[in-house]
Order: C-alpha cells, then sequence, then structure tokens
C-alpha cells in the first residue's frame, strides 16, 4: 500500500469535519434510549446456578455439622444456627439477583451501544463503536447448553472498562458483534490504524 | 516522498562500517555485558528478600565450611558471568527499511519484528555507566491492544538518533498522523517535516527540583534502590543511637512518662523522620529531575531527564490523552504547579517509577509557565479563566449526615458503654478531620465545559485542574442510586484511554447533556484518540 493511495482514501476526515454551534436539545438523547431485555433465560439460569452453589455449601456445612466437625464453633446448635443464617442470606441473595438479572438492559444506536444495569444503583455504559479494539464472544458451559452468549467489546480504556453485555441470545450476539465488524468507522479504523488489525502483508513486504 | 530517508548510512565520525541498514544480523556494543551484569544483579537483590532467611540460617554455616561454600560461591558468580555474556551473544538486531527485528534470549528466544510505522513510543534510557561510552539504550514499544516491547541494549547514541530520526520521519507518513494533522488548523506538510527545529519549552533548574522534592514526596524514587538494604540501615540507625547515649528501648518505653515528655518526643520523632524523608524526597527529584528538558519537535514533545539514569521520552501531541495540573497543599504555599501530560496507559505501566514512565510531568512549574504549557499542547483552552460549577450539596450531606456522623455515634456509643470515654478525646478530632476533608473535597469538586474541552477540578487540601478534549473519550458512564434519583442527581465516569475521571453528584440533566454532547462530537467528528 503506497502512501499516496492511503491519502486518497483519507481526506474524508477534513470535508466532514465541522464545527457548527448546536443547539442541545436536538442531540440524540441518551435519557431517550429505547433499551432491550436480555433472554429471559439469563436470568433464571443464573438464579438456578446459584441456589445449586448455596445448597451445596450448606449441605456441605449440614455433614460437617452432623460429624462434629465444624469449623466455626464446637457447639453443635450454634453451628447448625450458623449455616441456617448463612442458607437464609444466600436465598435472599439469589432473589436479589435475580431480580438484579432482570433489570439488565441493552441498547444499539447507529453509533454506539449501551448497556444499562442495577436495582438500587443504576448505571448506564456508552460505548462508541469508533473506539472499540476488539470484540469477544465468551460463552460457559452453561451459556453454550442454553444458546446464551456475553458479548465484550475491548476499547483504549483499559481491561477495567471492558464493556459487556451478558445474556444475549447467541444469534443475537453475532448480528451485533457483525453490526459492529461491518461498521464503517471500525473498518475505516482497520484500515489507517495497524494496531486493531495485524495483517501478516504488513510484516513481509520488504 | 520516502526516497530521500530511505538510506540510512551513518556519517558521523563515530560511525562503525557494521552500523547501517543492510539486512545483516549485528551484535550490540559490548558495553552490554555491563547492562546484562547490572540487570541481574538487580534480578537477585529484588529477590534476596525471599532468601534470606536461607542466607542468615547458612551465613554462619558458611563461616565453618569455607571448602565447601566458596567452590559453591564461586560457581555462582561463573553461572552469572556466562550467563551475561550468552545473553550478549544471543542479542541480535537488524534494521530493514521499514522494520527492526531483534533477537535474544538464551534459551527462551524471543524474536520481535517491528515495522517503523507500528510504534508509538521511542524512549532513550543512559544508564551512568554507558555515558563514557556513548552508547544508549533504544527502547521503541507500541501501544494499543497488542503490546510489544522492542529494546536495544546498547548502541551508539548518534546512531540511535538517526533510528529514531528514521522512524519518526516514516510516521510521520503514516495516514493516522496525516488525519489528525488535518484537523488542526495551522498544519505543518508531512514534508517540513525535517526542516523543523527542535524547541525548548520547559528547562528545570537545580533549585526547582529541590523546591518539587520539598513539596512533593518523591521518597519512593530514593526507597525503591533502597529496599534491599532497609534491614541494614535500621540495624545501622540503631547501633549509631546508642552509641551516643541514647537507648532506643527506653526511648520507646512510654509507661513512666508524663504526658509532657511524651509529646515532647513525639514531636522530635515526627522530626526526625521528616528530616530523612525530606531530604531523601530532595534527592529522589533530582535523580529522577536532573537536567529536565521539555523540548517540542515538530508534533512531538521530548522529554529529557535523570541524575543517574538519562532518560528520553517522546510523545506525539496526537497521543496526548489528558493535561492535568496538581498542586499539593504545599505547591499552593509555594505557588507551583505539577504539569502532567498523560498517555494512554498501558496495563502494568503505571508501577513503573518515576522517570521510566511514558507521562510528561514537568515539575514544579510557576504559574504562567504552566499556563503557557498547556496553551502549546490545547491552543484554545479556557482553563485559566473557565468558571467552574459546583457539585451538589447533597454530596455533603450524604457523606456527612448519612455514613461519617452515624459511624461516629456507633462508636461513641460503644466507647460510652464501655467506660472508655477518654478514647473520645483523641477519637473526636479524628472524625472532625475527616469531616473537613470530605468538606474540602466538595468545595473543590467541580466541572466545566466550552465547545471543545472538559474541565473538572478537584482535590481537597491542594487542587488538580484536568482538560481533556471530548473527542477523545472512550466510553462513558451515566450513575444513578435510587437516592440520588430522588433528587434527580447522578455522577458521571468517562473513560479515555489514560484512566477514568469522575464527576459526582451534578444535575441528572447536565449529566445527559454532558454525556450526550461529547458522544456526538466523537462520533461526529470520527477523529482517531492516538
Amino acid at each position: 500500500m503506497t502512501v499516496e493511495s492511503t491519502l486518497s482514501t483519507k481526506p474524508r476526515a477534513n470535508e466532514s469535519f465541522s464545527n457548527q454551534p448546536l443547539k442541545t436539545s436536538i442531540l440524540p438523547n441518551l435519557a431517550d434510549l429505547n433499551f432491550e431485555d436480555l433472554s429471559p433465560k439469563y436470568a433464571k439460569s443464573r438464579f438456578i446456578v446459584n441456589i445449586i452453589i448455596f445448597s451445596l455449601i450448606v449441605i456441605a456445612a449440614l455433614i460437617l455439622q452432623s460429624f462434629d466437625l465444624s469449623p466455626f464453633t464446637d457447639n453443635v446448635t450454634t453451628g447448625y444456627l450458623i449455616t441456617l443464617v448463612f442458607a437464609g442470606l444466600t436465598l435472599l441473595l439469589s432473589i436479589y439477583l435475580f431480580f438484579a438479572d432482570q433489570h439488565k438492559y441493552y441498547a444499539l444506536r447507529e453509533q454506539d451501544l449501551s448497556y444499562a444495569s442495577g436495582l438500587i444503583f443504576k448505571k448506564i455504559v456508552t460505548q462508541p463503536i469508533l473506539r472499540i479494539q476488539h470484540i469477544e464472544l465468551k460463552r460457559g458451559p452453561i451459556a453454550r447448553k442454553i444458546g446464551l452468549a456475553n458479548l465484550q467489546v475491548f476499547s483504549a480504556g483499559g481491561a477495567l472498562h471492558t464493556f459487556e453485555i451478558p445474556g444475549l441470545p447467541l444469534k443475537t450476539a453475532e448480528k451485533i458483534r457483525q453490526f459492529i465488524l461491518q461498521h464503517k468507522d471500525i473498518t475505516e479504523v482497520a484500515k489507517t490504524n495497524n494496531d486493531t488489525q495485524l495483517t501478516s502483508s504488513d510484516l513481509n513486504d520488504e | 516522498m520516502m526516497n530521500s530517508s530511505d538510506d540510512l548510512s551513518l556519517n558521523s565520525s563515530t560511525a562503525d562500517q557494521k552500523q547501517s541498514i543492510n539486512n545483516q544480523w549485528q551484535r550490540i556494543s559490548p558495553i552490554a555485558l555491563l547492562y546484562f551484569m547490572v540487570n541481574v544483579v538487580q534480578k537477585l537483590i529484588g529477590n534476596i528478600i525471599y532468601i534470606i532467611p536461607a542466607i542468615i540460617a547458612g551465613y554462619s554455616h558458611l563461616k565453618e565450611n569455607p571448602t565447601l561454600w566458596l567452590p559453591i560461591l564461586f560457581a555462582v558468580i561463573g553461572l552469572i558471568i556466562i550467563s551475561v555474556f550468552l545473553s550478549f551473544y544471543f542479542f541480535q538486531y537488524r534494521l530493514t527499511k521499514s522494520h527492526i527485528e531483534i533477537i535474544s534470549g538464551v534459551f527462551a528466544k524471543k524474536h520481535i519484528n517491528l515495522p517503523f510505522d507500528r510504534i508509538q513510543n521511542i524512549k532513550f534510557e543512559q544508564p551512568i555507566y554507558y555515558r563514557p561510552f556513548n552508547s544508549t539504550c533504544l527502547i521503541l514499544d507500541t501501544a494499543g491492544s497488542n503490546k510489544q516491547e522492542a529494546k536495544v541494549v546498547a548502541i551508539d547514541i548518534d546512531f540511535a538518533e538517526q533510528i529514531k530520526q528514521k522512524i519518526l520521519a516514516v510516521n510521520q507518513l503514516t495516514p493516522t498522523t496525516i488525519a489528525t494533522n488535518n484537523e488542526t488548523v495551522n498544519q505543518t506538510p508531512a514534508n517540513s517535516y525535517h526542516n523543523t527545529k527542535e524547541t525548548i519549552l520547559n528547562q528545570r533548574s537545580l533549585t526547582d527540583l529541590i523546591i518539587h522534592g520539598l513539596s512533593n514526596n518523591r521518597v519512593w524514587i530514593f526507597l525503591a534502590g533502597l529496599a534491599p538494604f532497609f534491614d541494614n540501615i535500621a540495624r545501622f540507625v540503631g547501633d549509631k543511637l546508642s552509641s551516643i547515649g541514647i537507648n532506643t528501648d527506653q526511648l520507646f518505653s512510654i509507661a513512666e512518662k508524663s504526658w509532657w515528655q511524651i509529646s515532647l518526643y513525639a514531636l522530635t520523632l515526627t522530626f526526625l523522620i521528616l528530616l530523612p524523608i525530606t531530604l531523601f524526597s530532595v534527592f529522589g527529584s533530582i535523580i529522577s529531575f536532573y537536567d529536565f528538558t521539555l523540548s517540542k519537535l515538530g508534533d512531538r514533545y521530548i522529554r529529557r531527564s535523570g541524575l543517574l539514569t538519562k532518560h528520553e521520552v517522546t510523545m506525539k501531541l496526537s497521543r496526548l490523552q489528558m493535561v492535568i495540573r496538581q498542586q499539593d497543599w504545599l505547591d499552593i504555599l509555594l505557588k507551583r504547579i505539577n504539569l502532567k501530560f498523560e498517555q494512554n496507559q498501558n496495563p502494568g505501566q503505571n508501577l513503573q517509577a518515576g522517570a521510566h514512565n511514558n507521562k510528561i510531568i514537568v515539575p514544579s512549574i510557576k504559574e504562567h509557565e504552566c499556563q503557557a504549557l498547556i496553551n502549546d499542547a490545547y491552543p484554545n483552552n479556557n482553563l485559566a479563566n473557565i468558571k467552574f460549577n459546583a457539585i451538589s450539596k447533597r454530596y455533603l450531606k450524604r457523606n456527612l449526615a448519612y455514613i461519617l456522623l452515624p459511624i461516629y455515634i456507633g462508636v461513641a456509643a460503644l466507647l460510652i458503654l464501655n467506660h472508655k470515654a477518654m478514647v473520645l478525646t483523641w477519637l473526636s478530632p479524628l472524625f472532625l478531620f475527616i469531616a473537613l476533608v470530605i468538606f474540602m473535597r466538595w468545595r473543590r469538586w467541580g466541572y466545566a465545559q466550552d465547545d471543545n474541552y472538559l474541565y473538572i477540578r478537584k482535590g481537597a487540601f491542594g487542587v488538580d485542574y484536568l482538560c481533556f478534549e471530548r473527542f477523545k473519550i472512550q466510553q462513558t458512564q451515566f450513575k444513578q442510586s435510587i437516592f440520588l434519583q430522588r433528587h434527580r442527581l447522578c455522577q458521571l465516569k468517562i473513560i479515555l484511554a489514560s484512566g477514568g475521571v469522575t464527576i459526582p453528584y451534578i444535575d441528572q440533566n447536565v449529566g445527559y447533556q454532558i454525556i450526550n454532547e461529547s458522544l456526538y462530537q466523537v462520533e461526529q467528528s470520527r477523529r482517531s484518540w492516538m
């Protein structure tokens, strides 16, 4: 790829640049996003998995208790009491998580992705597609079984700020991934910025 | 276009015939032996903490059986020397028209092939023992998702300079650069790069560095190098003190002393501890910032500094993510400012000490110098005269009334119930101090915006001003708990490649407006963040 040819594909940045004063009221508003639900299977499956894990812990504790091997206390009644409290708390936590999982939404716009979550502490994360560096679909064993996928999107904001939409039906996740990959911002960036796309031809042009 | 700089052959007198671009693998200068040696020794000292018990246990044993241990000692030294030599022997590099290749490693071979146009940062690192030999380390790295770092351990400094110029020239011609250049008002054409002279923007004198050492805690730079010897130093100080008649054990048994004695001791002790810390801090500041120069070459900032190891960091202006104007409380008194140019942060890199870092810190400058530098980086910024909006008073109410006060009441009740109310005499001032910190944080926190930039002010007793271009934003987060929702407030987190910034407790409409406008600027301008 010669310098001249890349130059000719690039002046778009120049011609489309304008800086007219804008009324804020005509900007697309984050508050008016049309959020979509995650797969209903997501909250349910997480609830079931949580319940199973916590039950296993409680059962293990009960078994230990019955053999007088409690790690916490010598007193048998206190041991059972602790187990009971633990069981109650985890049940409450599972129920809380179940409702929290039901209140996770995502929204797509032409130029960005948003993800809303939180029952008490609500949060809307918005990721401009232009800034996406790479995308991953992550699927654990259970997600594979029930046909779900997590969409992870990485930007230069660092690993701490990975944008993630969990619990999408696989088809939807793949569609979103395709939408991002075909987005013209991404393809432009890939052309100009080799970091996003490392091709072998780049390395062998001596 | 590239023909002019295609051939990189040395014209300086120090030139070795071998040092040119000829597709040949070449070795580095033999001074690298010393470098590898220092590396090994540093690693050993760094790991010595883990083997200290073994050494202590073995020391007496060693003394008794020199015939057994001396050969082992020599064997270890021999091994180190052999490994150093092998590291040198197997380190080779090759320059081609547009790539640099490095092969290194004795057992685990590493082959790095770095195209010039992918190099983001060029750094020179010159340890003190390189100076007589006119050599330097050349560190090249790529930023972004696939990070690679290449280090040419020892090459002639003039040759390194030429490689740097070559890489810069190639980078200058890449489309990314041109795209960003087009958008700046006074654009420099790509070919004029070679005509541009390096201009010095700022220099720091020794006095400045001493002030910097006093007002900013740079002890850790000094301590980082000293860490392995802590125990010895403590013992040495203890011995010295007892030799001049001060018994530390007696000094620290406070049981039979009266309160004024104790407080006098405490005061003296604080002073005694503070004095060396301050001294060390000054040393640390001088070690990392000695001979500080910030200069500009075309669209690049170049920072050079260092007393023992000289560092040179080059940063392209377009890579700048955020400018931070930092003042600690002592800085405010002394009317000095630390200015930070933040680049994108690669994971793990922020752990490196002072001068190694990619970011450029201009230490302890004066107000007008600071504004000049900010204006140079961000030509039409309003940081100096923009009016900051305060955050909501709710921040105070929540932290003071709903968090701090209940904790205080709880603790006080517990103490009184347990007949230990005396503890409150020093606990209450502590809580008052925390309340003061919260109040100061609320007072400092502010935000402002204009067409291109977002400004954030924060701090407690010190004050930081953050300023960044909106189009560099990577991601936005709008946070609102149901309590905040009730009061139509929200919290923003804005993520840049250099890290996240928070604006707490602002009106939710303002929050939405800031996000909407920022996203619009990112998505409409389509400008690259690098």
